[in-house]
């Protein structure tokens, strides 16, 4: 049985700017503004549209990312950005 | 290696050499940060407030140390400030600075939260909003 | 009402209206010099009796206009003055939408701005009053205001406002005529306010495209230095200053980031006027 799902807006409805490293997102159904760290971009472009629980997560990021054994630190993440209104449970 | 294996590769299965490591933040690290309406800087310029503690509406009422408002005399609760705090003085207190005077460390405690769990239409959340202090 | 006054900074035209004659007298005299507005005015200030009988009994001046906040505390009217400039501040904090609102002090050389941000006592007020009389164009001390498409600084040259040792500074470089009255044991301290020079006043519809943002940090005993700032740093620094980024949504947003992707930016540290001007001198040369 798959665990909680999340997904995160269409990448048309958040405007990003990189910032020295890091990544400056403007939000616009919320009309907020965040500054965020990596993994969190990356975790909201393997979402954007598409759902997936935090093991599909795993899976889409390591097409490109090595994240062995990092399912927990992503769950904390994934708290993040749905605390920021940026991920949510469909 | 070869063309065709990693072609292959590519689609099927990734290959760990070339992945990128990805920095996930230590579990209690902060990786996301919202900017918020800030009256903040310019709340000197533009306000002298008070914030009355309690809001007149809960006059009498105790403040018990989570900052939550409990009957009078409650255990552990301390008493209505006499007199309003200013906007400096909160802005000092909630940073950890020196507690106005007349007031202990212990009941600044109480104080500082009592304020920081004001809701808007309560007496002083304009004057704590526009002190704008980071979470 | 029954005393008033209109004022035109920069590109913002204001309305002062006041029940007791003294502020507006203050206002006029602080302000001489300033063209009148040659349209309607954008916002409004009024200064109020808080009750009714507070307009002659220890009287109690409240700060209203177009825009007011609630648990605002009434002010003496000896400070009056001060109690109109805060209603501007507010107007402005509150209802601005055509510029971005930094709360920063601006200063211009060669059609190119100077950006100075940082808390108070950073030091942004008073060094922008300083190279104001050295040779720099002064656009403003308190708000710079950033026009969204084009990413100009628009001046907006309102009296400056020093407290306590700055007063004392600036005193020994201006002569007195530009001074407002010393308002003493305000909620701010003692302040007095500076009119800024003819040249600022002249210039004030003529905006400049920031080249150099700098963080000042004024300590008695501290080194001088020169920090790098990181961009993120840096936008987050300037979204806390700004009283207006939230409300203006994604142009506000797009302005901000090109700002500061399209800006160097440093900190400083000093613990003089002179040293404070030396950095300032060589980041100039190299950035502008």
């Amino acid at each position: 049985m798959a665990g909680l799902s999340y997904i995160a807006d269409d990448e048309s409805l958040v405007r990003k700017v990189e910032l020295d490293g890091l990544t400056a997102l403007f939000h616009v159904p919320s009309g907020m503004t965040h500054i965020v760290a990596p993994p969190a971009p990356q975790i909201l472009e393997a979402l954007a549209g598409r759902p997936a629980d935090l093991k599909e997560l795993v899976r889409r990021l390591s097409r490109n990312f090595d994240v062995d054994g990092a399912e927990s630190a992503l769950a904390a993440r994934l708290d993040e950005l749905e605390a920021a209104g940026l991920v949510s449970r469909p | 290696m070869s063309e065709p294996i990693d072609q292959q590769s590519e689609e099927t299965a990734p290959q760990p050499s070339r992945r990128i490591v990805l920095a996930l933040g230590a579990a209690a690290a902060s990786t996301v940060v919202t900017i918020r309406p800030a009256l903040a800087q310019t709340a000197g310029s533009v306000l002298n407030c008070e914030i009355p503690v309690p809001a007149p509406q809960a006059a009498g009422s105790y403040i018990a140390q989570d900052g939550s408002l409990v009957a009078p005399g409650t255990a552990g609760a301390v008493p209505p400030l006499s007199r309003p705090l200013t906007g400096e003085e909160v802005k000092v207190m909630l940073r950890g600075g020196p507690t106005p005077a007349g007031i202990d460390a212990q009941s600044a405690q109480a104080y500082a939260n009592y304020i920081r769990r004001l809701q808007a239409g309560m007496s002083g959340f304009t004057c704590y909003a526009s002190l704008q202090m980071p979470r | 009402m029954r005393h008033s006054h209109a004022l035109q900074v920069g590109p913002v035209a204001f309305r002062l209206g006041s029940e007791w004659r003294q502020p507006i007298e203050a206002l006029k005299q602080l302000y001489a010099g300033y063209p009148a507005p040659d349209g309607p005015c954008d916002f409004t200030v009024r200064l109020e009796a808080e009750t009714p009988w507070r307009r002659w009994l220890r009287p109690a001046v409240a700060i209203r206009g177009d825009y007011t906040l609630p648990d605002a505390v009434p002010m003496a009217l000896a400070h009056g003055l001060l109690a109109a400039e805060m209603g501007m501040n507010l107007q402005m904090a509150l209802g601005q939408k055509r510029y971005l609102l930094l709360h920063a002090s601006s200063v211009e050389r060669d059609g190119k701005a100077l950006l100075m941000t940082g808390a108070s006592g950073s030091g942004k007020s008073t060094l922008s009053a300083i190279l104001g009389e050295q040779g720099w164009r002064f656009m403003g001390d308190e708000f710079a205001l950033l026009d969204m498409d084009d990413g100009r600084l628009h001046p907006f040259p309102r009296a400056v406002s020093l407290k306590n040792q700055a007063v004392l500074v600036l005193e020994e470089i201006v002569g007195g005529d530009r001074f407002g009255p010393v308002l003493r044991n305000t909620p701010k301290g003692t302040i007095r306010h500076l009119r800024p020079n003819e040249e600022a006043v002249a210039r004030m519809r003529e905006p400049a495209r920031p080249v150099l943002i700098l963080f000042p940090q004024y300590g008695r005993g501290l080194q001088a230095a020169v920090r790098p700032v990181g961009q993120a740093e840096i936008f987050v620094r300037l979204t806390q200053a700004s009283t207006n980024y939230v409300a203006l949504g994604e142009p506000g947003y797009g302005a901000l980031c090109r700002l500061v992707t399209g800006t160097p930016a440093r900190a400083i540290d000093y613990s003089s006027t002179e040293a404070a001007l030396t950095l300032i001198d060589g980041l100039w040369g190299e950035f502008a």
